[in-house]
């Protein structure tokens, strides 16, 4: 095979054993890799219905085939498993460098199944596989967990591993890359941790074999140069980073603030990228092959919060910022850090600090319930001093790592968890921007943007552009959104790729690397149809149409102030309408007749 | 009127914002009288030819101009006008 490896390599960790299997090449036509992949590995081998921390659940480890080539921003794999947070069919995506390193080990996948008795890691080096004890490692914090892997195993390795949150099975904590580079949301962090494995290091010397050299390289060097070219993702995320998106947001009036409970932070501006490179920024660092380096390499000087590490993104200098009412970007920086560190999602425990927030605004939790602190929004220091809570599952931080809708559940109020199917939403207000509530809503694994990133035309004006406040139309780009992202996610390039080049691109540099005669078509209806096998996922998991929905204050609360004041979410003038453009029934199933175009079942 | 800039558009005018007195009548105003107090690098960010820039994002009270009348938007005293190149990011 070109461009996959041809081999899944799977640890069972309660028989210890170790085997590889052929990877089957119209599957991997199919569904390309990672999340695709993965999904139908997930799908097929684990019932929906089990339990996400139990035994029986799986975690799958895949990059795409375009992982670990020299295509731009093709640095990507996801892991696919249950997610213990709500439920779903959950892919994270990470960049970095595990996932080019595990093809180069000889992999398009590594499926972890079972559950180990003690504490362990995993070893791969090329074809040796070493199941080793990690009694030593656990408790650790991320660096320091990937400093010991690497010292008992090769210091070039690449380490992917979980903090506390996941050993103290937080449905929030993370799977952290090479201590930086986060596969977040969904809690998939806490799967690793129910199966008692702290970390995966891989070091691999292979190569990805290419169908077509001559014209993977002239697809490479026109893709490569579409994105130098493109003022995003040439020079502006290089810049600014993600958190650029802050005072543009602010501006429209779609910063969610204080919980949602606005969509207008007055001095959003201090938490913005222009101020993080001003204050804080060492350098930009990009991910395996990528040349936008949207990554930012920061440090924090002042006493309180000093600290060096990698961030903050957009969303996660909201998630601690304007939803907690909180101005401070060192502040911000540092839970950044602590989140890293503890390996939990910054958007998910932002929200829900937020949610507590509110719930003691409200006078539902007291101090109480909250070891003695204010938790008032705005109050910068107790934001901090929850973060660490959290990440070690302390006191009320324990309540916090089971995210907003068990918390705020847990005190008779889920309506103030800002969630959809129980994950936190993040950064984009539904009320200013109608097409990213229809998103929010269908979402598979729930409120998340990186699935359906309709922002940039409705607000970014990133090749086409769309009124914010309208909802026409909006069905159509939600689901083409959906559709491109699921393909380009499984294909393993990065979806800020997309700031330059487009499904046209990813799909010639596809076929050129694996001999497969892709066509645009082609890679969207692989899009489709693992939107749909996720779709199926959540359906046998007990998902319903209920679920496609909205807090109830996104779609009854006007915005308060600023430029969308006086907006709601128009929800329902689309999801209809989305469900028809889908193919499914009113109930939100799809037909025979897709299922039988799709090649599912 | 307030103008605000945001991102490399502050490199250009070397402030965030500026509050003008006597509110131009409209877009096109606005833009020629910043590009003549800026200079050329603004003047290019903003303008492509006379045509406002595909990779400028202009908001009048939140609203992106292209969604209003372009240059021919119409502006009054109590307006926030707030100038990005173009960003992205998620
Ligand atoms: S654009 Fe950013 S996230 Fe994507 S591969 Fe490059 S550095 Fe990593």
């Amino acid at each position: 095979m070109f461009g996959w490896t041809g081999t899944i390599l799977r640890v069972d960790l309660t028989k210890g054993k170790v085997s590889r299997e052929a990877t089957d090449p119209q599957l991997a036509r199919d569904y390309l890799g990672a999340r695709g992949l993965g999904g139908h590995i997930v799908r097929s081998e684990v019932d929906p219905k089990t339990d996400a921390l139990g035994a029986d659940n799986k975690i799958v480890f895949a990059p795409g085939p375009l992982t670990g080539t020299f295509a731009p921003s093709a640095g990507r794999f996801d892991v696919v498993t249950k997610g213990p947070l709500n439920g779903v069919l959950a892919a994270s995506n990470s960049g970095g460098t595990f996932g080019p390193e595990l093809k180069y080990a000889g992999y398009d996948a590594l499926i972890i199944e079972g559950k180990s008795a003690k504490p362990v890691y995993l070893w791969i080096k090329d074809d040796e596989v070493e199941i080793r004890d990690a009694a030593a490692l656990w408790g650790h914090t991320t660096p320091d967990a990937t400093d010991l892997v690497r010292a008992e195993t090769d210091e070039d390795a690449k380490v992917s591993c979980i903090g506390p949150a996941g050993e103290h099975l937080s449905p929030i904590s993370n799977i952290m890359n090479e201590m930086h580079r986060a596969a977040g949301r969904t809690g998939v962090g806490a799967v690793m941790g129910s199966k008692n494995i702290k970390a995966v290091a891989v070091l691999g010397s292979g190569a990805v074999k290419v169908a077509d050299p001559e014209g993977f390289k002239a697809a490479v060097m026109k893709a490569r140069q579409m994105i130098q070219a493109h003022p995003v993702g040439g020079s502006g995320l290089k810049a600014y980073g993600t958190d650029v998106l802050v005072n543009i947001l602010n501006q429209t009036g779609a910063l969610p603030t204080r919980n949602f409970q606005d969509g207008y932070f007055p001095t959003a501006d201090k938490t913005g990228g222009e101020s993080l490179a001003a204050k804080q920024l060492i350098r930009p660092k990009g991910c395996f092959s990528c040349i936008i380096s949207c990554g930012r390499v920061t440090k924090v000087d002042s006493p309180d919060y000093k600290g060096i590490g990698e961030g903050p993104e957009y969303e996660t200098a909201w998630a601690f910022g304007a939803d907690c009412g909180i101005d401070d970007l060192d502040a911000i920086t540092k839970a950044n850090f602590l989140c890293n560190e503890y390996g939990m999602d910054t958007i998910s425990l932002g929200s829900t600090i937020a949610c507590a927030m509110e719930l003691f605004e409200r006078g539902i939790i007291t101090t109480k319930d909250t070891d003695g602190v204010q938790l008032t929004f705005g109050n910068t220091a107790a934001m901090v001093e929850m973060v660490e809570k959290a990440g070690r599952g302390e006191g009320f931080g324990a309540k916090l790592a089971q995210g907003s809708y068990r918390l705020a559940d847990s005190y008779g109020h889920p309506e103030y968890s800002m969630t959809c199917k129980k994950q936190e939403m993040p950064a984009y207000d539904p009320r200013g921007v109608q097409g990213i509530g229809l998103n929010y809503a269908t979402g598979n694994r729930g409120g998340c943007h990186v699935r359906g990133y309709t922002i940039a035309i409705e607000v970014l004006q990133n090749g086409a552009v769309m009124d914010p406040h309208v909802t026409d139309d909006k069905a159509g780009l939600g689901v083409t959104f959906q559709d491109l992202t699921a393909a380009l996610d499984s294909s393993g390039a990065c979806l800020f790729a997309t700031f330059g080049i487009g499904g046209a691109e990813l799909t010639e540099m596809l076929a050129a690397l694996t001999g497969v005669d892709y066509t645009l078509d082609e890679f969207m209806r692989i899009g489709e149809r693992i939107w749909n096998q996720e779709r199926l996922w959540n359906l046998e998991a007990g998902f319903t149409s209920a679920d496609d929905t909205l807090p109830r204050r996104l779609l009854t609360e006007p915005i308060k102030t600023g430029p969308s004041k006086g907006h709601i979410s128009h929800l329902d003038d689309m999801l209809p309408e989305y469900y028809q453009l889908r193919g499914w029934d009113e109930k939100g199933v799809p037909g025979k007749a897709k299922l039988k175009e799709l090649t599912l079942n | 009127m307030i103008v605000k800039y945001f991102a490399t558009i502050r490199t250009y005018t070397g402030e965030t914002e500026r509050r003008i007195d006597d509110a131009p009548a409209g877009m096109r105003e606005l833009l020629t009288s910043l590009a003549a107090r800026y200079g050329t690098a603004f003047r290019r960010a903003v303008f492509s030819g006379d045509q406002l820039s595909g990779e400028i994002i202009i908001l009048v009270n939140g609203r992106n101009v292209v969604h209003l009348e372009g240059l021919d938007t119409p502006l009054k005293a109590s307006d926030e006008v707030s100038i990005f190149p173009m960003v992205a990011g998620g």
